[in-house]
């Protein structure tokens, strides 16, 4: 079992160290299907990891393999390990099954691309890095893990590095992801001050409430800026620089949602800070109001679908930071099915309209391309909610969770939820009813073209009709009213700590269902039969198309600041003081020595003068010392 | 053996002046003695008793009995890696000089092995005196190398860092003799330690120009970017860690009570370094600047470890001294292929790179992202021991240091991508040829060294000090 | 020991003092190098006298035999001394030590 879990964390890196050396000798379908069939053998070393695990008892479920010491500073030191337990498993499933099914879907999508071989390294290195960040053994290697997807994901946002707007975004993409890192690492230099340990065991250890607080804060700093969640989201949306596929992996998948992974991986330290697990509820609520409301006027097909992803992480950080876990990791599962679907069918539109993103452009898709129509309705109605699909099974949950913590808090929580599903049902089905309604537009009639019935076509196909089915049936297995599976599998590692009772749970799915449904109408209404007009109000627009200032924001108070004090000293200490210093030391330097060269006469007697006079005035000095 | 690996490059360095040899000979001779060197440090490797740690190969033989000076000679655990250090480094430099061909090659490749030589001595000499005879004599080669083969502004260059390192010499020799003849033997391991703060303060200035700290700086980026890029790469990469390794091997052994007395003004010194150096690097308009600076943000990274004085951030620092040597080395070696295909270093006038020059690309964006401390590269577990170890003596320096990373990953992206991404710049011909074999046969040696770093960084930090300590008691491990 | 016959040991320092200051001005204000090559042994024959005399007032042999070596290193640099100063004459160059000032550099 153990051995599953090596297998599935090195065969990609395998692969993308194969690509990379392997160069211009592999062909580039051949680098397509090699980093495939990577992600396939990864699936199947977590799909042993499963087996193997359920071959034990619940309370005996938990493995740390540790090949050798990583890191090691006097008493402290961590491994190089593994961890084989129910959570991890449950990741690895989803990052291997939904990453194999992407990359393969990359094979007819990157079709043609110039430099197709790079780019299946880096997609091998990303599954790599993700593998790692929800196997590590311990808080450093996940860290490690934790920064290489921040990598990898620079790499694949920036991968079409001609784009200036490409490589500013993966730029923006890395450098708030490395401000997430570096409130983390401050966290484990603070356990590891207490407890000179990062094993996962140490979280749990008595800690005081300050250094609770601190650690917990460090961590949610991370997870904040990995799930781009408010304040460190301005990342995401420009992210969408990059290939489609990569949106659907990195962005919507599986990247994303590490902070809800990493937040249920230490909830041990979020339940002894209840005020940052607060924080933490509370920021996700915001942010899956505020994402809701600017996807609302986004243009951009791709970005349209970045903020719900947004959106929906902020339900599972809702779900976390109650305590709720197994509800987020549910989310967090269906998420990625539906997600991943909608991301993939957008790139199919977009690869039929040669690469065009702007929706007001499009519309009337539903008449030529009928199949790709459904698949896209299947990923909306999940996204919002709607039974039978797979949202309406783990947003319901989460939602009445947040009832059954109670109080104001709790309530308020609940309250934003519910209005998240309206914005929801809006931002989607007005996306769904002004690309696919409609009569053709005229740029679609011009730049449309069908897939043919090639590779290309199918390894587009195949991947997005699995997803699709995955997004309906996938949300059945655990209905929280009455049956759970999910919550059994993760009770060992993450045992919930709010239990909502039966009613709180059937209010919460009636009114979602409801508030969701209501937004599909209001989006038909406007945008599908267009009865009523878009309501216009100026300053609302101005500030949701301006993403509420957060970008102005950050330009006025850090990257402005950073640039001036930089340049400051460039200018008004380095040149004048450190450069013209030593530039005049030597000057002076160089004087001096022409006076003291005025001594050098070049006859012998001058110098046999001052050695006579030198010996004459040391041996009168001796004398009269002695 | 450690006579041998002092001996070995300056016998060579001899020969291949003294022997009328054409330039092609010379170099293979000189590549040939440098490759044997690092033959004679895997060995060394093999031998030493990593289980036992302390001294090892230790010899001695009397030189000037009365002072009580010796040539005494060995390496301890740490030791052992920053000779590895500089002789890859050297090595690959040689490697380079060869393959892009120096003027007057004999002398060149002369001064290169004669300075292998004076920095292994460096690192092995454990004597005062003897330090500072060797310490000088890798300056000497160094001053020639940038004031002969540098570029246009290379006189201006050579004079500021003669006259900076002079001046920081000087303090130490004084320093040395002072404490030598007050404690009546001029031996490191034998000395006792002091509590004199103008001893300390001698030794601390020497070390400090010549790591170097703010605002001691004033020589680097002259000498940085009007040297040859080799020499640079030595500079940066192997010739710093002396002063780290003397802030290491006399300040904080030999004079613990001042080490502890001017810990917070040595430890500001250094978190302004790491963060001047690294908005100066943020801003640096060429390729050199960038990474000189980085250098210097890099020295205070390390310095902080050095006085963190614990175990964490000692073994931090000893791995983060490696690390940084061979990446930086790396990177000086990369802008020097480069340069000779653009003829400029200016970020303003290059981009556009990696289209059709995978390897390039390839082999600049894995010493950039090491060069970031990616988390998972040896360069991270360096960084992060050493801030684990301040953090312990205040969360203030370790929070610097965190700003420093974000600064690092903002510095190092804007060198790659002002290299390799977006438009072609106006430098950048179309015939400007992807890494030749040759190239590569030079830069993907030393990435291969981090990369196993990075894999298991505990390979060094497991294997620099006396084990299990508990409270880290620095004069114990010098015994 | 033997007992010192002769004048105090001062005399013969006062004497050894005379000849060297007298070499001495020869070498540093005249412009001949034969005179200064000249006053050059005369300084050294001061230094010599002194050797001596003190070897005699010590009773320690040691004093003359570094007079005898000295007398030889002498002897030797004259030979060098006469022979730069033929070489000079032989290129025609004048005999005045003032110019040859090259050592300035």
């Amino acid at each position: 079992m153990v051995w599953g879990a090596w297998i599935c964390l090195l065969s990609p890196l395998v692969a993308a160290c194969a690509i990379t050396v392997g160069g211009t000798h592999l062909s580039r379908r051949a680098a397509g299907w090699l980093a495939t069939s990577s992600c396939v053998v990864a699936f199947a070393g977590a799909v042993a990891s499963f087996v193997g695990l359920l071959t034990h008892t619940a309370s005996d479920r938990q493995f740390i393999s540790t090949a050798w010491t990583w890191i090691s500073g006097g008493r402290y030191q961590s491994g190089l390990s593994v961890i084989v337990d129910p959570l991890s498993v449950f990741m690895m499933l989803i990052v291997a099954g939904v990453g194999g099914l992407i990359v393969w879907y990359s094979i007819g999508y990157m079709d043609g691309d110039d430099e197709e071989r790079r780019y299946f390294a880096y997609m091998a290195l990303f599954v790599f890095s993700m593998l790692l960040l929800v196997q590590s053994g311990n808080l450093i290697l996940l860290l490690a893990g934790w920064g290489m997807v921040g990598l990898s994901s620079y790499l694949l946002i920036g991968y079409w590095h001609q784009r200036p707007t490409a490589v500013a975004a993966a730029k923006k993409a890395f450098v708030m992801n490395a401000i997430g890192d570096a409130t983390m690492a401050l966290a484990l230099f603070l356990l590891i001050q207490q407890g000179n340990s990062l094993e996962f065991g140490v979280l749990g250890g008595d800690f005081s409430s300050t250094v609770a607080n601190l650690v917990a804060l460090g961590l949610l700093g991370g997870a904040v800026a990995k799930s781009a969640q408010i304040p460190l989201h301005t990342w995401l949306p420009d992210a969408m620089e990059g290939p489609t596929p990569v949106s659907a992996l990195i962005h919507a998948a599986t990247m994303v949602t590490a902070g809800v992974y990493l937040i249920v991986r230490t909830h041990a330290i979020f339940e002894q800070a209840p005020k940052v697990a607060d924080v933490a509820a509370g920021l996700g609520a915001a942010t899956l109001l505020v994402a809701g409301l600017i996807a609302l006027v986004q243009v951009d097909i791709k970005r349209v679908i970045a903020y719900s992803t947004m959106s929906q992480i902020g339900y599972m950080f809702v779900g976390a930071g109650i305590g709720s876990y197994p509800n987020a990791m549910f989310h967090l599962m269906t998420h990625a099915f539906f997600k991943a679907l909608l991301f993939m069918t957008a790139g199919i539109v977009i690869h039929a309209l040669t690469d065009e993103q702007d929706i007001r452009k499009m519309g009337g898709l539903r008449q030529l391309a009928p199949k790709t129509y459904w698949a896209f309705l299947v990923g909306s109605l999940a996204l919002v909610g709607i039974f039978p699909f797979a949202g309406f099974f783990s947003k319901d949950s989460i939602l009445a969770a947040a009832m059954a913590k109670g109080g104001a808090f709790g309530y308020i929580l609940w309250a934003a939820g519910l209005a998240g599903t309206f914005l929801t049902g809006l931002y989607t089905f007005r996306l769904l009813f002004v690309v696919f309604w409609g009569e053709p537009s005229a740029f679609v009639r011009e730049h449309f073209h069908p897939l043919g019935r090639d590779v290309v076509a199918f390894s587009l196909a195949i991947p997005v009709g699995i997803l699709g089915v995955l997004s309906v049936v996938g949300g059945w297995i655990q209905f929280s009213p009455w049956w759970h599976p999910v919550e059994t599998w993760l009770q060992t590692v993450a045992e919930p700590i709010v239990s909502p009772a039966s009613w709180q749970e059937w209010t919460s799915i009636a009114l979602s269902l409801l508030l969701g449904l209501t937004g599909i109408g209001v989006a038909w209404a406007i945008y599908g039969a267009h009865r009523v007009a878009v309501p216009r109000i100026a300053w609302a627009q101005r500030t949701l198309e301006h993403k509420f200032y957060f970008d102005e924001a950050y330009d006025a108070l850090f990257y402005a600041p950073a640039v001036f004090l930089a340049n400051f000293l460039r200018r008004g200490v380095e040149q004048p003081l450190i450069a013209d210093s030593g530039r005049d030391l030597g000057d002076d330097t160089r004087d001096l020595g022409g006076i003291v060269a005025r001594a050098q006469t070049g006859l012998v007697r001058t110098y046999a003068l001052a050695i006579a006079t030198g010996v004459a005035v040391l041996a009168i000095v001796f004398v009269i010392v002695k | 053996m450690t006579t041998l690996l002092i001996c070995l490059p300056l016998a060579a360095a001899l020969i291949v002046w003294v022997l009328p040899l054409n330039p092609v000979s010379a170099g293979s001779l000189s590549l040939l003695a440098a490759l044997a060197e690092v033959g004679v440090w895997i060995q060394l490797v093999v031998r030493y008793d990593f289980s036992k740690g302390g001294l090892q190969f230790s010899e001695q033989h009397t030189w000037i009995k009365d002072l009580g000076v010796s040539y005494h000679v060995g390496v301890y655990g740490f030791s052992v890696w920053l000779i590895g250090l500089t002789v890859v480094v050297l090595a690959a430099a040689i490697a380079y000089a060869f393959w892009a061909g120096r003027e007057r090659t004999r002398a060149y490749m002369g001064l290169m092995l004669f300075l292998t030589g004076a920095i292994v001595g460096v690192f092995t000499a454990q004597d005062l005196l003897l330090f500072y005879a060797f310490f000088e004599a890798m300056l000497i080669p160094l001053y020639i190398l940038v004031g002969v083969w540098g570029g246009p502004g290379r006189l201006g260059a050579t004079l500021k860092f003669v006259l900076y390192t002079m001046a920081g010499s000087l303090l130490m020799l004084a320093a040395i003799i002072a404490y030598g003849l007050s404690q009546g033997t001029f031996d490191l391991v034998a000395i006792n330690p002091v509590s004199s703060d103008w001893l300390f303060l001698g030794f601390v200035a020497a070390f400090a120009i010549k790591a170097p700290l703010f605002p001691l700086h004033g020589w680097l980026p002259d000498a940085y970017r009007e040297s040859s890029p080799e020499v640079a790469a030595v500079l940066s990469g192997v010739v710093s860690k002396a002063a780290a390794y003397g802030f290491l091997r006399i300040a904080i052994t030999k004079f613990p009570g001042p080490a502890h007395d001017f810990r917070v003004p040595i430890l500001a010194l250094a978190t302004v370094s790491l963060i001047y150096g690294s908005l100066l690097a943020f801003r640096a308009p060429d390729m050199r600047g960038v990474v000189a600076y980085s250098s210097l943000a890099q020295m205070g990274l390390i310095t902080m470890g050095v006085f963190a004085v614990n175990d964490l951030g000692l073994d931090g620092s000893v791995l983060q001294m490696v690390n940084h040597g061979l990446v930086s080395a790396t990177l000086f070696l990369i802008v020097g292929m480069i340069e000779r295909r653009t003829l400029t270093g200016e970020l303003g006038r290059l981009g556009g790179m990696a289209r059709g020059r995978p390897a390039l690309a390839t082999v600049l964006l894995t010493a950039g992202v090491i060069a970031l401390a990616v988390p998972l590269s040896s360069a991270f577990a360096g960084e992060f021991l050493i801030l684990a170890g301040i953090f312990q003596r205040g969360w203030g320096w370790a929070v610097a240091g965190a700003v420093a990373i974000v600064l690092a990953a903002m510095y190092v992206l804007r060198l790659i991508s002002a290299v390799l991404h977006r438009d072609v710049g106006p430098a950048v011909s179309e015939s400007a040829l992807d890494l030749r074999p040759a190239e590569l046969g030079v830069t993907v040696p030393l990435l291969v060294c981090l990369l196993a770093l990075s894999v298991w960084p505990a390979a060094i930090t497991q294997h620099s000090f006396r084990g299990d300590h508990g409270a880290f008691d620095v004069a114990e491990q010098f015994k | 020991m033997i007992a010192l016959l002769g004048p105090e040991i001062a005399w013969y320092l006062g004497v050894a003092a005379f000849l060297f200051a007298t070499g001495a001005f020869g070498v540093l204000l005249r412009r001949n190098p034969l005179i200064v090559l000249l006053s050059l042994e005369i300084m050294l024959n001061g230094a010599n006298l002194a050797l001596i005399g003190f070897s005699r007032n010590l009773g320690d042999g040691g004093g003359q035999i570094f007079a005898l070596a000295v007398m030889a290193v002498a002897a030797s640099e004259v030979v060098v001394g006469l022979g730069l100063v033929v070489a000079l004459n032989r290129k025609r160059i004048t005999l005045d030590v003032d110019r040859l000032n090259t050592l300035r550099g």
